[in-house]
């Protein structure tokens, strides 16, 4: 009896004793499977393939939701992705040009339907003006809206590509292009789910069983072939308008949600979350490493996100690299690791030597022509724009190990990058120290005006919105360093300055370019004639470039092509490099496989190797 | 007077007119919708360009675009509102119709609550004029008036939010912290009750004392983690309210009054376990409302029970009493469900977020703890927006109330030998309220207009991230519709509380002319 009451005793108090533990010390020990991610932006829509829904968020959702053929990768490398299909050029004489796109037999939608080559022919649908014209779907070319509402029209796309027929077996595609083209890769056809396309259009509201989808694709491939308009113009009306949805739920039609990626949306809460779940089906892609629930958080607010960071509300956080900002997510400690790395954007500046093709006024500044003169004085305020100090004081605080860009092609770090600046002759604007070029300018000018040691040549620079700090800044110290040149530069900011990028009233320009993707012509398409916003014509770099864009070149041949425009842009001196835009990610110091890429989506590239 | 509104009406329509055409070109020509699109290097731009010139009709002259847009706007007399889409295509109207919410939820408590602390906060320095508790309640309003919101948001992030989560992973005050936190506590109540300086020392060592202890004996049996009042504090604080109600609203000395207002919370305390069993059904909504059912029947039986003259005061006083323990009563269901709340997933232990509406990870089903989730999301704009805008009824309240008091009724009254209760409330308070009765129109105008910044730092898609959204992305018609809707809701307010005036004060007439 005694003996029972002081084992009750026991008992009871070692209850309390665990109850009491279980209380104080948080049961937060369990593997998290949940990765947080912040997003500035809204969802508005699972489809941004439209013009209107090209949305940064909507393409991340639909990057994790869908897996194609190929992605970039960190290393600006364009991966095969081998576990979803493949493809090889099959023709290539110098009229004829086919590339075969085969799908993995055993891929699968999150439906558990096969992909098949029949998934593939919408992408041609989307982008060629020819077959939308053929198939009476309307001609996207003219103003009017067409069935598609698509971004893929009036693209290099439509230029190239002929024709996308089906092989026998159905698991392939053939595209025949119109001639060779060295980007062809960056032009591959994409997989969309066109069963659930189908039963969208039917108006079914449920996922439908194997047979059914299968009929279904027989019958979407039957459009695809025989250009049925009506049938056609039921799946536009689905593509355009069905997708467009800003809330998931329950109740939400579960044909929408169709993907092969390996996370598939789950719930959407209108302007907050946008909740994806590892799709069980996958097996497009690389395999998950671990996570099970990706979350894009909306949060506008770089100060509320870095705070949500520090709250552990958010794990990762992509931030707009400012010195203020990145001194905050440096001050939350450990708990939270600040990476920066490199984004494919660069800021530069453009010196006007015309009017841009399409304007009709002339333009007749100091910088007009090619005359000894105007290229003198373009060299001039070159040579004096004050590079190193906007390093110095605008970008380092972000990035410390900035320098300063030398060339239009390649960003410093790149392996061809070095060698380019020797050979390019980007020493004519990085001699001497920044007071021994300045004074090299004021030479220049004086020789044209006698005066502008007292009274300046008058400039008048276009640098964006009167809102953007930085950019102000950047102005300020130009104006201060060209005035000792000669030049008194008139740094007005403009409302709605891009609007103006083609206009005679200003003489000089600065802001960024954003790479995309990697091509063949590089960054250079920008200055040919047709193009060029500051008016610049040469006909050799016209020659090259157009050359670059079509021609089969080896990579030697390429790198010669390169050299000799930056050489020539250099000897006209109607555009430099300044610097490379800095990126920077915060994330959970427990999230491990964070390795940002410069191309988009940057972060999200590898999701599939993050884990905690 | 239909004249006079129909006048004022007209001119609305005027003023309405000429700002939105003046707004709506000096909008289109401040900045570019596809300026950032022509600097794109992306192959897609030139199709987007096509696109949005399309769909925003850009190829037509803002002068001239306007006329498309009033025709869409002036469809709203055939039934037919058009305001036109967004650059996203959503349309406008919907847009606007799913920010609204939004806001009034943010705003809506934030501004009642400013109105209620400010204007009784206010009266009560008028009531004490050039006492310690007028000075120092200057000094606070004139501080927070100052303070920039997104500061004090920031700053309630850091404290209420980040440093509270992590504190809570292991709840304990230090001693120092102790009574560093005795003493502010007792300063602040000895300064508001003022008196002499030996009250003063008595009040501030009493308050300091027992605040220590409390907090001492809250955090031993870990009351942070497993907060919640029980029955007895529910009796207590409920006998508190009953007489607190029963002073200001009709006198301690009524004991008909003050007898139904302690039954109301004998029965409070005899419900407090069905209610405990009710809250655990299904249809919480259903329960609720059944349950202020209850109350108000109650209220009302138990007031007829006790009162022999002057029934209404006395229902009154009752019901006011339930209500005031309906809520603590609902207080002490939320702090029972916070353990099951923070030990979730997805809440983790850090139950106060700094950002968002409401935690889309958890799971949904259960009431309680999808109601204290929402309100933690509450909690730190709430705070920030009360903080920022009671200043101003403290001052105005105060203002008014000074000046009512200096009146000759006020002298009458005081003279005829009526209670100071009765002359405070009765004759000054309400006609306190007049010229703030105006006030209160204005601002609530103002509140669907939305808190830009708020919503901003806070994460909320109200109407002021459209506006915001708009002006960033020249979204033309997004920016409209805003101007629209809260143009036409502030000159309509104008317009009410002018109306409201005239028919709370007899001494001005509207419309007449004369």
């Amino acid at each position: 009896m005694k003996k029972n009451r002081g084992a009750k005793v026991a008992l009871a108090v070692l209850a309390v004793a665990g109850l009491a533990l279980g209380t104080l010390s948080p049961a937060n020990a369990a593997t998290r499977s949940t990765v947080v991610i912040v997003d500035s932006n809204t969802f508005t829509s699972l489809n941004p393939s439209q013009p209107d829904h090209n949305l940064v968020l909507n393409g991340n959702v639909a990057y994790l939701s869908s897996m194609g053929f190929a992605y970039y990768n960190n290393k600006v490398d364009y991966v095969r992705n081998t576990a979803f299909g493949t493809y090889k050029i099959t023709k290539r004489t110098a009229s004829e040009f086919k590339v075969k796109y085969t799908v993995n037999k055993g891929v699968k939608w999150s439906d558990g339907t096969p992909i098949t080559g029949v998934d593939l022919l919408l992408s041609h649908i989307l982008s060629s003006n020819d077959y939308s014209i053929a198939a009476g779907l309307g001609d996207p070319a003219s103003d009017t809206l067409q069935s598609f509402d698509s971004l893929g029209y009036n693209g290099a796309y439509n230029e190239l590509i002929k024709d996308v027929s089906i092989a026998s077996d159905r698991m392939s595609v053939v595209l025949t292009y119109k001639k060779f083209f060295p980007d062809w890769e960056l032009y591959g056809p994409g997989p969309s789910p066109v069963h659930t396309l189908m039963a969208l259009a039917n108006g079914e509201k449920k996922l439908g069983t194997y047979p059914h989808n299968v009929a279904l694709k027989s019958k979407f491939l039957t459009a695809y072939q025989s250009k049925d308009t009506a049938t056609l113009k039921k799946i536009a009306k689905v593509w355009s308008d069905a997708y467009d949805i800003t809330t998931v739920d329950s109740k939400t039609n579960p044909l929408l949600l169709v993907g092969n990626g390996p996370y598939l949306v789950s719930s959407i809460v209108k302007d907050q979350t946008v909740t994806m779940k590892l799709n069980p089906n996958y097996n497009s892609g690389p395999a998950t490493s671990g996570i099970e629930t990706v979350v894009f958080k909306t949060i506008p607010d770089s100060t509320a996100a870095a705070q949500a960071l520090a709250n552990k509300e958010v794990d990762v956080y992509e931030a707009i690299a400012t010195a203020d900002s990145v001194a905050a997510l440096n001050k939350i400690g450990s708990a939270v690791n600040v990476d920066g790395f490199a984004i494919s954007s660069y800021e530069h500046v453009e010196v006007r030597s015309g009017s841009a093709q399409g304007v009709k006024d002339k333009y007749t500044g100091p910088f007009a022509g090619y005359s000894q003169q105007a290229k003198d004085l373009r060299t001039a305020f070159l040579l004096a724009y004050p590079r190193q100090e906007i390093i110095d004081k605008i970008v380092k605080p972000v990035n410390p190990k900035a320098v300063v860009m030398n060339s239009l092609q390649y960003f410093p770090g790149e392996t061809a990058y070095k060698k380019m600046v020797a050979d390019s002759g980007a020493e004519k604007f990085t001699e001497g120290t920044q007071a021994q070029r300045t004074a090299a300018a004021l030479a220049l000018v004086k020789k044209y005006y006698p005066n502008a040691g007292t009274t300046g040549v008058k400039i008048k620079m276009l640098w964006g919105q009167p809102s953007n700090p930085r950019r102000a800044a950047e102005a300020a110290l130009v104006k201060a360093e060209e005035a000792k040149a000669g030049f008194d530069v008139d740094i007005t900011p403009t409302q709605g300055w891009s609007a103006f990028l083609e206009d005679n009233k200003y003489d000089v320009q600065f802001y960024a370019w954003s790479k995309t993707a990697v091509t063949q012509s590089g960054n250079y398409g920008s200055y040919k004639s047709t193009e060029s916003q500051t008016g610049y014509e040469n006909a050799t770099v016209d020659e090259i470039v157009s050359s670059l864009e079509t021609d089969v070149l080896t990579p030697a041949q390429i790198y010669a092509k390169y050299v000799a425009v930056e050489k020539i842009l250099i000897a006209d001196a109607v555009s430099i490099p300044i610097f490379q835009w800095p990126g920077v990610v915060a994330y959970n110091s427990d999230l491990k496989g964070m390795d940002p890429a410069p191309l988009s989506p940057t972060v999200l590239w590898n999701v599939w190797d993050w884990h905690f | 007077m239909f004249a006079y509104i129909m006048r004022r009406i007209g001119t609305l329509g005027v003023i309405l007119l000429g700002s939105s055409f003046l707004l709506y070109n000096l909008a289109a020509i401040s900045g570019d919708p596809i300026g950032e699109l022509k600097i794109s290097q992306d192959p897609r731009a030139k199709q987007q360009i096509i696109a949005l010139t399309r769909e925003l009709q850009l190829n037509i002259p803002p002068p001239f675009r306007y006329f498309l847009w009033l025709r869409g706007v002036l469809g709203i007399f055939v039934g037919k509102l058009d305001l036109g889409s967004t650059r996203t295509g959503e349309s406008v109207g919907t847009a606007i119709l799913s920010a609204i919410p939004t806001t009034l939820r943010l705003v809506f408590t934030a501004s009642i609550l400013a109105m209620v602390l400010g204007i009784s906060v206010g009266i009560v320095t008028a009531l004490r004029q050039y006492s310690k508790f007028d000075y120092s309640m200057t000094f606070v309003s004139f501080l927070l008036f100052s303070l920039p919101i997104f500061w004090v948001a920031v700053l309630l992030k850091q404290f209420m939010a980040i440093q509270f989560n992590n504190w809570l992973d292991k709840p304990t005050i230090s001693l120092g912290a102790l009574v560093i936190i005795g003493v502010v506590i007792g300063l602040i109540v000895a300064s508001i009750a003022g008196g002499a300086r030996r009250k003063s020392y008595s009040i501030f060592s009493a308050v300091a004392l027992s605040t220590m202890v409390v907090l001492w004996i809250l955090q031993k049996i870990n009351w942070f983690l497993e907060p919640g009042f029980g029955p007895i504090f529910f009796f207590i604080a409920s006998i508190g309210i009953a007489f607190g109600v029963t002073q200001l609203s009709v006198g301690i000395n009524n004991k008909s009054a003050l007898r139904s207002s302690i039954t109301m919370a004998v029965v409070g305390l005899v419900f407090y376990y069905p209610t405990k069993w009710a809250f655990k059904l299904s249809n919480q909504t259903l329960v609720l409302l059944a349950m202020a059912a209850l109350t108000l029947l109650s209220a009302v039986l138990v007031s007829l029970f006790f009162a022999k003259i002057d029934k209404i005061a006395i229902i009154r006083t009752s019901i006011l009493t339930g209500i005031f323990m309906g809520l603590i009563r609902l207080l002490d269901q939320l702090m029972s469900t916070w353990p099951r709340f923070i030990s979730t997933d997805a809440i983790n232990y850090r139950p106060v977020p700094t950002v968002g509406q409401a935690n889309s990870l958890l799971e949904p089903g259960d009431y309680w703890v999808t109601t204290l989730d929402l309100l933690m999301h509450l909690i730190l704009p709430t705070v920030a927006l009360t903080a920022i805008s009671f200043a101003g009824y403290i001052r105005f309240a105060r203002g008014t109330m000074l000046e009512v008091l200096n009146q000759d009724y006020i002298r009458t009254a005081r003279a005829k030998g009526l209670s100071e209760r009765t002359v405070i409330m009765r004759h000054a308070f309400r006609n306190t309220l007049i010229p703030l009765s105006t006030i209160i129109v204005v601002d609530f105008a103002g509140i669907i207009g939305g808190a830009i910044i708020t919503e901003k730092v806070f994460g909320w898609k109200g109407m002021g991230t459209l506006f915001n959204m708009a002006i960033n992305s020249f979204d033309l018609n997004l920016l409209m519709g805003v101007f629209f809707l809260t143009g036409t809701l502030s000159l309509m307010a104008n317009l009410v509380a002018d109306l409201l005036y005239s028919a709370l004060d007899p001494r001005i007439r509207t419309g007449s002319g004369a």
